[in-house]
């Protein structure tokens, strides 16, 4: 069954296109679709204040893509009424305002736990698909990191 | 011997002012053993070989990990992505 529900997984360099996205993971049994996007914030006000320039994304590609199917297939395995998923991370030097990151899932209907499982794939993503962002503003450049440690088996 | 790439990236990348690496390394030789061999080669990452993550071949790996032969080995800092 899920050889024919459409996943896309991928790191890339061009604008995240979320029209031609969601029509790919669209099929005639679906009727609803929870998306997530972040995007760059240029201003701050949670925690420590601070405005930001751009941000420049890096990543481990081929390992990069290899883990975001392992975050489709757990969510599959977690909610198997999900029918496409989408998880596209862009990288780069990224401005203000400009979407990053997408993590889209559909379903047939809305209350199937479809927001759950666009909510589980974006927290995936930020524990173990390997990117990692440069934060510039004016008091200078610094990298952002995580703090998930892996286990054995992720 | 063994024939490995090291990869770095982001901080650990900045750190050691290079992309990647090959080198030869003893067979058997440990994750744990090479994160101190880094260290003494590279001092200026032997403070980040405490919390840096590794990965063999594309996956999580740890300590006690033994280096299989012609391995792609990728050192990093935790992720942030999104």
């Amino acid at each position: 069954m899920t050889d024919t529900f459409p996943t896309i997984y991928s790191i890339t360099e061009d604008e995240i296109d979320l029209n031609d996205l969601l029509a790919k993971i669209t099929l005639t049994s679906t009727g609803a679709a929870a998306i997530f996007t972040g995007m760059v914030r240029g201003i701050t006000s949670r925690g420590a204040a601070h405005e930001t320039e751009y941000l420049e994304y890096e990543s481990y590609v081929p390992m990069a893509e290899a883990k975001m199917k392992q975050v489709a297939d757990e969510i599959r395995e977690k909610w198997a009424v999900v029918e496409g998923i989408a998880i596209v991370q862009r990288i780069g030097k990224l401005y203000p305002k400009t979407p990053t990151v997408l993590i889209a899932c559909t379903a047939a209907h809305r209350d199937t736990g479809v927001f759950d499982a666009a909510r589980y794939g974006i927290d995936r993503l930020k524990e173990i698909v390997p990117v990692w962002k440069k934060e510039v503003g004016p008091g200078g450049q610094e990298w952002v990191e995580g703090d998930y440690i892996p286990k054995p088996g992720e | 011997m063994n024939h490995i790439k090291l990869l770095f990236f982001a901080t650990i990348r900045d750190r050691v002012g290079m992309k990647s690496l090959e080198l030869d390394i003893p067979t058997d030789l440990t994750i744990l053993q090479l994160k101190e061999k880094i260290g003494v080669d590279y001092p200026n990452l032997k403070e980040s070989m405490k919390s840096v993550l590794i990965t063999i071949n594309r996956e999580y790996a740890f300590d006690e990990a033994v280096i299989p032969l012609n391995a792609e080995i990728a050192l990093f800092p935790p992720v942030s992505g999104g």
